[in-house]
Parts: C-alpha cells; structure tokens; sequence
C-alpha cells in the first residue's frame, strides 16, 4: 500500500478471536487495512469470513466477553481505537465512525418517531436544543429523499427501503469521516438497492465521506468502491484498486468467486464450482486456509502458510504462487 | 411437445380489513414438460402466491390449472393429496425453518416417503432415503447430523432430496438459492440442472435474482403487483426487453464489472399497494413513460413476437 495518501483509518496486524468454554473461534486472522481519506473500500467474502467481525472491531463494539482482539491496532488518523476507554469511544461512534446495520427493521427503535431517532445522535453529540436537534432531523429526512413532515411517524409506517434511508439518516446526522454500511442493500429488492446505493454514491461525493462498504455481491462493490479487499476465513486474500481486483484478479480463491456468479451477457451450460467448504474457523489450518478447495493448488500449499504480498504496485495478494518456494516446488 | 402444465385466468385474492388482496391477479401461462419457466419480480409481485397455488397450498379464487389436461385447481382437495400431491413438489427459500430442528438428516428425508408410501416396510424406506441422500450429495456420514449443525448448502440438498423423493414431475422453486452464499449457490443449481436432465422434471423457478434466472430457465414470466407484464424465451428477455418494468428491473442489477457502466433506469417510488387495485396499468405510477390512457386502462398480455408476450399499450414503442 502507497504511504503517500492521506490515510483516515489504518488497521495493522489485527486478530479478534470469539473465545468461549469450549472453543476459540479465530475470527479475523492479521489483516492490515488503510483507508485514504474520501476512499470508498468494498470489503467483499463469504458468511463466516469475518467482515462483519472486523467492523465491531473498528466500532469498539465486539460481543463482551467472548469477542477479544488479540492483537494489533487501529488507527483513526492516528489515535490508537484500542487504547481509548468505553466513554471515549461513545463519543467516537457516531461523530466520527457510523455504522450501518444489514438489517433496517432490527436496527430501528419501533416505538420512538423517526425523528427523534435521528435527533437522538444530534443531542449525543452536539451542544444544541431538542428544537434544533429535531430541525437537522428534517433536513437529514430531505436528503435521503424522505419528505420531512414525516419526522414524526414511526418505523413500521415506513416501508423498507425507505426504514434504510432512515437508518442511513442518522448515520450520517454528525457527519462522520467514516462511514461502515453492513450489507446496506442486502435485505431490499433490486430496484430500491439501485435508488439506495445512486444516493450513498451522491452523499459521498458530496460531502467527502470514507466507507467501508461490507457485502458479498460485487456488483454493488463495483457499483460504488474504488478499492476492494476480499476476504476468506478470516483473512484478507486479495486487495488492490477496483481495476485490478475485478480485471486482474491476482489469488484464486478471487478467480473462482468470479466464475460462480452466473452472467447476464454469456451464457454457460454449468456453473463453475468452488469444491467444498469454508474452513471452520475455530480448526483453522496452519497452513493457506483455501487450499482444500484451490484449484491451482500445489504440494507445498499444503506445508507452509505465507504472508500478503505486493504483485503489482498496490495490488496485494495472499497466495503461495507468489513466492520463491512456489518456483521451486515446479 | 405437450405442456405439463397450463395455467388460465389464475387469481387469488387475500381478503385483508383493508381491502380484496389482489396477490395472483388473471395470470395465464403454459409450461412444456422438461423445461423450467423462471417467475422473476420484488418482494409483494405475488410470484411465491401463485407456486404456492400451483401447489394447492391456496385454494384459487378462481381459474384453472390443467396438470395434464386435469384440472387440479378446482379438485377436491383429498382427490387432489391423493392424486397429484406426489407428482408436484415444492422446494422452500429458507431450508432451516423448513426442516425439524428435532429430526436427524435420514429421518427428515425418510418422512415423506414413510407418509405417501404406506406399505413400504421400514427398511424399505431407509433404502430409499439413502438413495435420495445420496442422490443429491449428502454424504451417509451426515445421516445423524441435525439441522443446526450443517451449512445454508447442505440444508437445501435436504429439501431437495425431501421434494425428490416421491419421484415428482413438476418442482415449484421457491428462492432456492437466495439464502446461500454465491460458491455455494453455484453447486445447488448445478445439482437442479443435473437433476433435471436425469429425471426430465420439469420447474417453475422463482426468483428476484436475474442473473440466476437466465442461467437456469427456457423461459422468464416478469411478474408486478400480481400480474404478468412479460413472458419471453430467457434469452429474449436481456436482448429484446420491451415492458419498461422489465427495462428498469435489468437495470437495477449491480454488474460485476469495471467496464459495463451502462446508463441506469432508477425506478421512482416502491410498490404501490396491491389492495383493491384501480383498473389501470399497475405500473403505471412508478413508470416513466406513463400517460393518462396508462392510468385509465388496463393493458392486456398481447403476444408481440413469436412466444413473447407483454403487457404495455405501448409495447410496440419500446420493440
């Protein structure tokens, strides 16, 4: 990854693990993330491949007691997230980092208007009255396209595309610097994604927001992401800029994802098939995690793990083929 | 080649307080045997109504559906469970609430053959379930596995073998893959592809994912707010798109690709409500071409091509 940008959240070597009575779930495995200011980064994998986990774990907000991070830092320019004690990051969330939940129905209070939800963040964070609080309620309504006269009706009067515009309302009502959305457009149809993410794209060109866009459909990364980091078993496998994760994808497992999708404009008789299964992540191979079900896999991926490395400038990728010892195995 | 199925004039209304739900409303479409028809539309369309009315889980308000040139809409239902019940099959969205959390993988596959088969001995059908199991990829390891404890993609082999295993004809998919992540998706519908062409079964696939819906069926039947706006050969449809809900549905999908940035169609607006419809065309409040003749008048399904038929006064416009 280039020094030069401007960086608004760096993650180095970090480990969350979800350790109970009986096991310990590795969740995120050493991943190094650096987000440039203005950047919107799609965080692309399977369930179970630890995208959601590294997002609590930004946000500070890891199930208690069972979700650790073991190891590593993050950085939000340049103050250290881990250090800072539960108050300051209650004064971090929502001010500076928002997250968006999958989920608008869950993620939204049913017996408080919407308006006062909104406000609710407004109050937190911001020295002002109700009465202003409510005010910038109505305009962050109009700016997700919701007329704001209806600040004071309640969740289940709204239909969903229209609860996630909400949800996105008061996200954004302390304009953050980074924005998280999990999923933002997985529980709508397709015609209400498409209005959806044309107004995440306008909101960040306006105002300059950085996000982090979780999902597992790269259409929508590549519909608003200009960088994209794949994920698999709690490993960053690939990233690079969105040209070239999407047009020279550099780790197989990137390869594979991309022949499993059935297209709109070529017509194949059989799908392409990963093989098998994601590994269990609380019995994770010590060595590469996709090599069970690779199909450029060699001998030695089955001996050795390695470490992400650079194939092109900017573009990362965690595979054996990229080593020495893959040259020698040949 | 005969049609397996043929559905006329089908409407099934919901009464709610507010209204008559117009969920299925005059929907008429042929199926050849052998071949899937994929039903494609948003959430509230009426697409998982009209499998389920297939299936006679709902009663029709009124219309037929000829199984063979029977009608099996307006049958008794006991002739109908004895009958047909065996021969049309149903496979569900979400295979975790539609399996027994309290039934191992043989017994939940064993269940329905012990029920439609009463004189098969017990080991008769344990033998059967096997075959099944094996049939659709489920190891025997797996025989005393319990729901909870397998993934998205193993569960919905268990409702393919339970739909399969009363050698059914016709297979209503109802969002068989949706919940599954995309690797696993791909096995799934390599494993109905291959099923099909084994058995010559014949499926009514219903999705909201295009992408799917090309890839497996011969023919798309675009459903809104309860009707058909366009039936086409699958091909047809992402070449030759004439409704406008269709054009803004293609649209809408997010392309996994750098290059493709084709100019978008953003629909206005959501689903207008399906109670007690206005006569006129459903679409148009949220279309973009609308005109009052659009807002007065229903428009009817009119073949504008060979096999490809639309719902639009304008269609020839949009040809």
């Amino acid at each position: 990854m280039s020094e030069t940008k401007e960086s608004i959240l760096k993650i180095k070597n970090l480990v969350i693990h979800y350790e109970t009575d009986e096991e310990v779930v590795e969740a995120v495995n050493n991943i190094s993330l650096d987000i440039g200011k203005g950047e919107v980064l799609g965080l692309v994998g399977e369930t179970g491949a630890g995208k959601t986990t590294t997002a609590l774990g930004i946000m500070g907000l890891l199930p208690d007691k069972v979700g650790h991070v073991v190891q590593g830092n993050i950085f939000l320019e340049g103050e250290d997230l881990l250090r800072k004690s539960n108050r300051e990051m209650q004064k971090i969330r929502g001010k500076k980092i928002s997250m968006i939940f999958q989920d608008p129905m869950t993620a939204l209070n049913p017996v408080k208007t919407v308006g006062d939800q909104i406000a609710e963040v407004v109050l937190l964070h911001n020295h002002c009255s109700k009465a202003e609080a409510l005010t910038r309620a109505q305009e962050m309504l109009a700016m997700v396209g919701i007329v704001p006269e209806r600040y004071r009706d309640y969740p289940h009067q709204f239909s969903g595309g229209m609860k996630q515009r909400i949800v996105i309302a008061i996200a954004l009502a302390c304009e953050p610097d980074l924005l998280i959305a999990d999923e933002p457009t997985t529980a709508l149809d397709v015609t209400i994604q498409a209005q959806i993410l044309d107004m995440m794209r306008k909101l960040q060109r306006e105002h300059g927001t950085s996000m982090i866009l979780i999902t597992h459909d790269l259409g929508v990364v590549a519909e608003i992401c200009d960088h994209c980091a794949v994920m698999y078993a709690g490993e960053i496998v690939e990233y690079g800029t969105l040209e070239q994760v999407f047009d020279r994808p550099k780790h197989p497992y990137t390869r594979a994802l991309y022949q499993s999708i059935p297209s709109l404009d070529k017509d194949v008789e059989r799908l392409h098939v990963i093989p098998g299964l994601v590994p269990d992540p609380s019995n994770l191979p010590p060595y590469c995690s996709f090599c069970e079900r690779c199909g450029e896999k060699k001998g030695v991926c089955s001996k050795y793990d390695t470490s992400i490395v650079e194939v092109e400038p900017g573009h990362l990728a965690k595979c054996l083929m990229y080593s020495p010892s893959w040259k020698e195995a040949e | 080649m005969s049609d397996l199925i043929e559905v006329r004039n089908l409407k099934k209304y919901f009464s709610t307080p507010r209204g008559m739900l117009h969920a299925v409303d005059n929907v008429t479409f042929s199926i050849e045997k052998g071949k899937t028809i994929g039903v494609v539309g948003e959430s509230g369309c009426g697409k998982s109504t009209l499998g389920k009315t297939l299936m006679r889980l709902h009663d029709p308000t009124s219309g037929e559906v000829l199984y063979n040139g029977e009608d099996i809409a307006n049958m008794p239902i006991r002739e109908f469970k004895q009958k047909y019940r065996s021969h049309i099959q149903m496979i569900f969205q979400d295979p975790y609430a539609s399996l027994d959390p309290r039934m191992d993988v043989l017994q939940l596959v064993e269940e329905p053959i012990r029920v439609n088969n009463k004189k098969l001995s017990k080991a008769e059908v344990t033998a059967k379930a096997r075959e099944m199991m094996e049939l659709v990829g489920l190891a025997k390891r797996l025989e005393i596995s319990y729901p909870h404890e397998l993934d998205g993609g193993r569960r919905q082999r268990i409702g393919i073998a339970r739909a399969l295993s009363l050698s059914p004809e016709f297979i209503v998919c109802d969002e068989p893959v949706s919940a599954l992540d995309v690797s696993i998706q791909a096995q799934i519908l390599n494993l109905l592809q291959d099923l099909q062409k084994e058995r010559g079964l014949t499926y009514m696939f219903i999705t909201h994912d295009m992408s799917v819906v090309k890839h497996i069926s011969d023919d798309i039947a675009v459903m809104y707010l309860g009707q058909m706006v366009e039936k086409c050969p699958s091909g047809e449809i992402f070449r030759n798109t004439i409704h406008p809900y269709s054009q803004a549905l293609l649209s809408a999908i997010p392309i996994p690709s750098v290059h493709e940035k084709s100019e978008r169609m953003i629909l206005k607006g959501e689903l207008t409500s399906p109670i007690d419809p206005k006569p006129c065309c459903r679409f148009a409040a949220r279309c973009p071409y609308a005109t009052d003749r659009c807002r007065a008048e229903e428009p009817v399904l009119r073949e504008m091509k060979p096999g490809h038929q639309v719902a639009c006064h304008y269609a020839e416009k949009f040809m």
